[in-house]
């Protein structure tokens, strides 16, 4: 038995869950995941399962006691749930930018599980994916959306010229906010990369050939 | 361990803590008293604190609206009890209640307060028994704030100027 899809697994993608929706303004709000993250966090799966990320057979089969089953069950669903929290908490809550974002992440998971990469490729794929959404809400529009302004928000809007940034500008929460998303994202990516995975495949009898060749 | 008393721990761990996450999204709490009275809450073990309980009503009763709702907060900071939750609404209305005009941001604060403890209590229905009020159920008090926020042609009526307070 694995302690870690007993016990750490679900804690830890439970964890996101609870903290993906959580955003501090003048008092706490709890965001429920939008609709549009469910579609995401499906591809998301789905792009795991293919690159051997995940293997569901290891998690749930026939072969397997009735209380594993239910164990890997409870993995398999915490994971989704957390993708869920984890893609709101990569997209802004409002405007144009929410829209870019989603079409942005949508075509970045299918063009991902048309690649069909593998194991490690996914997960680095998933780090700069969710770390450059991080930067861009939690900094850029951030910054662009502070009433009070700064240096950063100067430097955008210069760059920027021309645009209304009513279209761009979010709700203001307190900067505890983006530490929390931070928290949520790192431990979302570590539950991810602790998921039991398929064995890599031996490289076939060809390319074993192609490289003993070479290396005569 | 054995494998399968593990196995069952990890799944009420889960269950446990999946329960609790949506019981939090579900009351939305917006402070630290009120995340832990919604934990307590969901476990059935949130009690009020009866001492302040028993000063805001004092309070109440001798007209001091202002700090019997303080008392009250203090009794339920986690706003998770609909008996306390009524007299901080009762307490809105009868402060917030004038002859010519009424407190609309009292009476908006009521309704809050009502809606929160119909919202807790069981079927949504409260009774009160307290000779002190005319209003003695939840629904007439709601219905009273709503009248209060409500503005229409009846404001005019010269009338008005001599209806009584509950």
């Amino acid at each position: 038995m694995s302690h870690r899809e007993v016990f750490v697994l679900p804690l830890v993608f439970l964890t996101v869950a609870l903290l993906g929706g959580v955003r501090v303004t003048d008092h706490v709000v709890l965001l429920p995941p939008p609709l549009f993250t469910f579609v995401l966090a499906f591809l998301l799966v789905g792009v795991l399962i293919r690159s051997g990320a995940l293997a569901p057979e290891q998690l749930m089969s026939a072969t397997r006691p009735p209380m594993a089953n239910a164990s890997g069950a409870v993995v398999l669903i915490t994971a989704f749930v957390a993708a869920t929290q984890a893609f709101s908490v990569a997209i802004p809550e409002s405007g144009l930018p929410r829209l870019l974002f989603s079409v942005f992440l949508l075509a970045l998971l299918l063009n991902t599980l048309a690649a069909s990469p593998d194991r490690v490729r996914v997960l680095r794929s998933v780090l700069v994916i969710f770390g450059s959404a991080f930067t861009l809400k939690f900094i850029v529009l951030a910054a662009l959306s502070d009433p009070t302004g700064g240096r950063v928000k100067r430097m955008l809007q210069i760059m920027l010229e021309g645009l209304t940034l009513g279209t761009l500008s979010q709700d203001v929460y307190r900067p505890v906010t983006g530490y929390v998303a931070f928290v949520t994202l790192t431990l979302f990516v570590g539950g991810l990369a602790l998921l039991p995975s398929r064995p890599r495949r031996m490289p076939d009898s060809a390319q074993r050939d192609a490289v003993r060749n070479a290396l005569d | 361990m054995r494998e399968p008393a593990a196995r069952l721990l990890g799944l009420a761990l889960a269950v446990s803590y999946a329960v609790f996450i949506v019981a939090l999204y579900v009351r939305q709490p917006q402070t630290v008293a009120e995340m832990t009275g919604a934990l307590s809450a969901t476990v059935g073990t949130y009690r009020i604190d009866e001492r302040a309980f028993a000063d805001g009503l004092q309070f109440f009763r001798t007209g001091q609206y202002a700090a019997a709702r303080l008392a009250l907060e203090r009794a339920d900071p986690a706003h998770e009890d609909p008996r306390t939750q009524f007299y901080i609404a009762y307490s809105d209305y009868r402060e917030g209640w004038g002859r010519v005009y009424n407190d609309r941001e009292l009476f908006a604060r009521g309704l809050e307060a009502v809606d929160r403890a119909i919202a807790l209590a069981p079927g949504g229905r409260i009774v009160v028994d307290d000779p002190d009020l005319q209003m003695r159920s939840a629904d007439e008090l709601k219905a009273e704030l709503q009248a209060g926020l409500r503005r229409d042609a009846s404001d005019l009526n010269p009338l008005k100027l001599f209806r009584q307070r509950k």
